[in-house]
């Protein structure tokens, strides 16, 4: 008898199996993975479970009795909790409004506190969660954040804990303390759901396997019994190169230095005297956990935002000051961190976007007015070299496309634009494996023919296998500045936590 | 002096909070409301018929409270529209809105002609309350706040204090809150957005049509099937109070100052000895917004989902 | 006409006829009687004679343009509720410089007090462009604003410049600042008289034709539609998203203010009055914009479908009902507007699916 037993379940959207046929088999008290690339149909499966969607075929059992589940309360009242890998957490309520949003406790119509504040502390010590309960969510960091998920699903007695890709926003460390937590809750007889794409995690803490292909269950194994290869070529279907392939560096001049980069007004982390240098020929890469400063140092560089002072020198000219289209006409290409906020605009053609930066350059405008057959060929020409697919080729609105080929349509604006300087934010996120290949590829191609390369990137793994050079961020400083080939994960994780700090000189 | 301009200021002030409050529910929920002055003139023109029809046989303060009941009730029902739009079809919320401060005016000069033969519903004002026993005999506040008024004034602050109990210290509060900031994350606890958002609208409809009816009653005996931009007024009120209850307050404290100024300037010593067109006190209050948020709206934040469509497969 | 404007098309009729039918039953409930032929009369009024047909094309020219005025903000990512404020302005302007410019000869006349309108117009809408660029305040509540410091100040210049204190309205323009009518009064006449139908139309159609193709073939329109689509992507561009939001406000408060131009110098003796009330050619605007579906021509249609409605709807009175049932209609074909947007995502979503089933799959999967 399983704690869960999804049964047979198929889900079909127009067009696509999802889910085909899938069953799976969740025992109480064993942690069990759920592993499949990007599209694999693992969070479908998930949403069946939760009863967003409803399934053409299958049953779900708990203790061996069908259940229905319709929405989240049903799953809830089954015991079934999930940590969502985007938080569902409100940005302004506290810590305990987000714990007891949806399970309050009122007397006379008014919410009833104390009891709740009692019960979530007394947990969070039992868990040494450490959190401020009355902190709101945006003041915490997205460790703590994945914490109140947790909380959330203890407070609410579940005994099914769901865990979407968890491990994405933690530093080392931090991994190990959910792994430990993990492990205590299985101990205490709940059932764990692992989703990850991370073998090594797996291999770590979890009893059991189920593997996800194009919708369909591959198999469940022993974790124990099975290697990493094995489970890699499960899930991608092929033998997978666990490394990538890359020659020397062949290191040349500088072409961006950084110097003494301050910032502290505006939204976002402060900058704290930033210096290093970018040479061509070399992928530097900017290691951390999320929201360390990152992505206002790429906006600092790009211009998307203010800095307040220090210099930002492209082969010797102060960029600092210039407007983001100077940049870009200075060579400087970006592939942006949120693809859809920044990277493209969604109701335009592919072809349109291929032009973002250069629609008003002597080749795609003549009098201000577009040419369009201009822009038409160029896209055409985008399409053939790197592959991009789509339904209706140039003219294929950009929001129709995959995520795989949006990243492809970016990436081919960015690089066919000939920079000195390619900066690339976490270029794979939520890539499959082939599409992550793939832009490594890219990457290192761009390396290779002489450019600079600046490369930030929040999985350690991508970290360690493409760059030339690492720098490690905490709370807006560079606390590291080492060589993938010298420096440990572990060591790693202790920069990017703030437990070791280098004084970096550029 | 400052007892007349103050007497006015609520005149003015209470429709504008009470209304404003009603935005405040439909858009702390996720739902931009700008038909307020749609819902407005219908709790008005429905509340200003029930006291034509029992003005001559019932004494005022009975009437009243059937009439601010109707208007409610109209006020609700007029919302189910806007809801459905916004909440079921997800269509752009601006549109229903449009749609219903189009309708409103149309439908009540309309229906006023077909009914009455004119547009111009006049009615007699039996609801003026002299002084307030005992209260109206205090000093200074009295000739403020308890003489030449109206229950209605009194209703604003009992309609605050409620809003501010059911928006921070209820569960509906939270959930509702919950949805105009971060819906997925109300929909993943089991709570439904969509019945947060139309409990939202519907109420913003109950509360925008009493204060419909509260504004025609203290300034006029006659309704046209206009509340003269006060609807939009309060929309600004709901902005310029950052979609906070006490902040609202104050902003339509403000705001029914700057009206109430500019319609008794004259009786006011300096103002008057300034010699300034009418025209410039009745702009007053517009330029006076105008140049209050150009500095408070770098920090004023909306509710974070607001105008989003609730799709349950987005993220 | 591919297949998505064909489907707006449909779409668009769908939603006018069933807002005409409501209006149908509104009347029947009302005077049974009366209600076959009242609704006639709406249906068919504005082509009994060809002095009607160019009636409905002078009532359309103003809301023509302030459609235009408020789907070319709505194409660039803003709402301009503000072209009532710009609509006032503008029309001040052009009666002003008509009324006191009469040293000019009326040609120049003419042209300079349309031209003087669109710049009145423009700054008039730059003042919510450059509070929403450098201070974050929503064009909305600032649109609100300056609709009512717009109205109340042209109420304070017409009395002090331009009163005439017997009608309580500024002073009547003199006949020779009418816009010409370029012959069209002898096609649009019936045996009475011609109507007052001027070149104010063509212009109306000529400048929806030219917002259409800034929108849709010049770099300006694809940086204001990126703007509009997604600012932060158009930021990253290195687009001027500040610029371009003062521009496009400028360029809707310009076409509001003609609007306001063409609307009292069409040779119909309007004068501007006292007012309490907003200037309803700009509310009506967002109707004809929405109708139209936002798109400048579409917009031509919605504008003059509207007049015809309202041309129609003036004669209700003959037939004991009121002619706010117009307004009733056209609020009740907006609100349909919501399901045509509703039936175009889904059409428009299936035609994705069906076609790409393959690239889709990520997307729907994850």
């Amino acid at each position: 008898m399983y704690t869960i037993e999804m049964r047979n379940v198929t889900k079909i959207f127009p067009g696509i199996i999802a889910n085909d046929n899938i069953t799976l088999q969740l025992e109480r008290g064993e942690i069990h993975a759920l592993l499949g690339e990007n599209g694999a149909g693992k969070s479908t499966l998930m949403s069946v479970l939760f009863g967003l969607y409803k399934p053409e075929t299958g049953e779900i059992y708990k203790n061996g009795e069908l259940v229905t589940i319709t929405g989240p309360n049903d799953a809830n009242t089954l015991g079934i909790g999930m940590v969502h890998q985007h938080f569902k957490l409100v940005h302004n309520f506290t810590v305990l409004e987000n714990i007891v949003l949806g399970v309050e406790s009122t007397k006379n119509g008014i919410l009833q506190m104390q009891d709740a504040r009692a019960r979530v502390k007394a947990l969070s010590e039992k868990y040494a969660f450490d959190i401020d309960i009355d902190a709101e969510i945006r003041h915490i960091s997205v460790g703590m954040q994945q914490r109140v998920e947790i909380l959330k699903m203890l407070y609410r007695n579940n005994e099914i804990l769901i865990f979407d890709e968890p491990t994405a926003v933690l530093t080392p460390q931090e991994i190990e303390a959910l792994m430990n937590t993990m492990r205590n809750m299985a101990a205490e007889g709940k059932s764990i759901l692992f989703i990850t794409h991370k073998l090594d995690e797996i291999k770590q803490v979890a009893d059991r396997c189920s593997v996800l292909r194009k919708g369909k269950m591959i198999g469940t194994v022993k974790v124990s019994e099975t290697s990493k290869e094995e489970l890699s070529e499960m899930m991608v279907g092929r033998k997978v190169a666990l490394s990538l392939d890359k020659n020397e560096a062949k290191k040349g001049a500088a072409i961006l230095q950084v110097k003494n980069l301050q910032k502290s007004s505006g939204d976002g982390k402060p900058l704290k005297n930033i210096s290093f240098d970018v040479f061509a020929g070399e992928i530097l890469c900017i290691a951390g956990i999320e929201g360390n400063g990152q992505t206002d140092l790429v906006y600092a560089l790009t211009g998307l935002s203010e800095v307040d002072s220090g210099q930002i020198l492209m082969e010797g000219t102060e960029l600092s000051k210039m407007k983001i289209r100077k940049r870009t006409e200075m060579g400087i290409s970006h592939i942006p961190e949120d693809r859809h906020r920044h990277g493209l605009v969604l109701d335009y053609s592919l072809a349109y976007n291929t032009i973002l930066q250069t629609y008003y350059t002597k080749e795609f405008q003549h009098r201000s007015f577009l040419r369009k057959d201009a822009i038409m060929a160029y896209a055409r020409r985008l399409i053939d070299r790197f592959d991009i697919r789509s339904g209706q080729g140039e003219e294929t609105p950009a929001r129709s496309m995959s995520g795989g080929n949006q990243q492809k349509t970016i990436l081919a604006r960015e690089i066919d634009r000939n920079p000195k300087l390619l900066i690339a934010v976490q270029p794979t996120r939520g890539l499959d494996v082939g599409a992550i290949e793939y832009i490594h590829k890219q990457l290192l191609e761009q390396r290779d023919a002489g450019r600079a390369v600046l490369l930030v990137s929040l999985e350690l793994e991508e970290v360690m296998n493409v760059s030339d050079r690492i720098l490690v961020m905490y709370e807006g400083e560079i606390v590291a500045d080492v060589d993938p080939k010298k420096v440990t994960f572990n060591e790693l994780g202790l920069y990017m936590s703030g437990a070791k700090k280098d004084k970096v000189v550029a | 002096m400052l007892s007349f301009v103050m007497q006015h200021t609520m005149f003015f002030m209470i429709p504008l909070l009470i209304v404003a409050l009603g935005g405040l529910f439909s858009e702390r929920s996720g739902i931009v409301n700008i038909a307020l002055e749609g819902k407005m003139i219908m709790g008005a023109f429905t509340g200003v018929l029930v006291i034509l029809t029992f003005q001559e046989t019932l004494p005022g303060q009975p009437i009243l409270i059937i009439a601010l009941i109707t208007s409610m009730l109209v006020g609700v029902a007029i919302s189910f529209f806007h809801a459905y739009a916004s909440i079921n079809l997800q269509a752009n919320q601006i549109i229903s809105g449009i749609a219903i401060n189009m309708f409103a005016p149309a439908f009540a000069v309309y229906t006023a002609r077909l009914l009455l033969g004119t547009h111009n519903m006049h009615f007699s004002n039996q609801f003026r309350i002299e002084s307030v026993p005992h209260l109206g005999d205090i000093p200074i506040i009295g000739e403020m706040f308890f003489q030449n008024t109206y229950i209605t004034t009194y209703l604003g602050f009992v309609i605050l204090a409620i809003v501010y109990i059911v928006l921070y210290k209820t569960k509906f509060g939270l959930r509702l809150r919950a949805c105009g900031e971060h819906p997925h994350a109300a929909d993943s606890v089991g709570v439904s957005v969509t019945k947060m958002r139309y409990s939202g609208v519907l109420i913003s409809g109950g509360l925008a049509g009493i204060g419909g009816l509260i504004w025609v009653i203290p300034i006029s005996t006659v309704f046209s099937g206009s509340v003269a931009g006060f609807g939009f007024l309060a929309l600004a009120v709901l902005i310029f109070g950052a979609w906070r209850p006490v902040r609202v307050m104050f902003a339509a404290f403000f705001f029914g100052l700057m009206q109430a100024i500019s319609h008794s300037y004259s009786g006011i010593e300096f103002l008057r000895a300034l010699e300034l067109p009418a025209h410039f006190y009745r702009m007053t209050p517009f330029i006076a917004t105008l140049i209050v948020l150009a500095f408070t709206s770098k920090n004023t934040v909306a509710p974070k989902a607001i105008g989003q469509p609730y799709d349950k497969g987005g993220r | 006409m591919n297949r998505s404007s064909m489907l707006s098309f449909l779409s668009s009729v769908l939603v006018i006829v069933a807002g005409l039918a409501i209006g149908f039953i509104i009347l029947l409930i009302s005077n049974a009687n009366q209600a076959i032929p009242a609704f006639t009369t709406i249906l068919t009024f504005g082509i009994t004679s060809m002095r009607n047909l160019g009636d409905v094309l002078l009532f359309a020219t103003p809301i023509i343009l302030t459609g235009l005025s408020v789907a070319f903000a709505f194409k660039t990512g803003l709402f301009n509720i503000g072209a009532s404020g710009q609509f006032t302005i503008g029309a001040f302007v052009a009666v002003f410089i008509s009324l006191e410019f009469t040293f000019l000869p009326p040609p120049i006349r003419i042209i300079s007090a349309i031209l003087a309108a669109a710049t009145a117009g423009a700054l008039w809408g730059a003042i919510p462009g450059l509070l929403k660029a450098y201070r974050n305040v929503h064009e909305v509540i600032s649109c609100i604003m300056t609709n009512y410091i717009a109205m109340l100040f042209v109420n304070y210049m017409i009395i002090t410049f331009i009163f005439d204190p017997g009608n309580a309205t500024s002073r009547r323009l003199p006949a020779d600042s009418n816009l010409p009518t370029m012959g069209l009064d002898y096609i649009f006449r019936d045996a009475l008289r011609p109507s007052f139908v001027n070149v104010g139309i063509i212009l109306a159609i000529l400048t929806a034709v030219l917002i259409y193709i800034i929108l849709e073939k010049t770099t300006f329109g694809y940086e204001l539609k990126a703007c509009g689509f997604n600012k932060d992507a158009a930021k990253y561009a290195g687009i001027n998203e500040n610029r371009n939001i003062i521009t496009s406000m400028m360029i809707c408060g310009a076409l509001a203010g003609i609007g306001g131009a063409l609307n009292f110098m069409n040779g119909t003796g309007l004068a501007m009055g006292i007012v309490d009330v907003l200037a309803s050619e700009g509310f009506m605007g967002i109707s004809v914009a929405f109708l139209g579906l936002n798109h400048p021509i579409g917009v031509i249609f919605s504008g003059i479908l509207v007049a015809y409605l309202y041309i129609g709807g003036a004669r209700m009175q003959v037939f004991g009902f009121s002619i706010e049932i117009i307004e009733i209609v056209i609020s009740i074909i907006i609100y349909f507007c919501a399901f045509v947007f509703l039936v175009k995502t889904f059409v428009g979503k299936g035609l994705v699916k069906i076609t790409k089933k393959t690239t889709q799959k990520e997307e729907i999967v994850e």
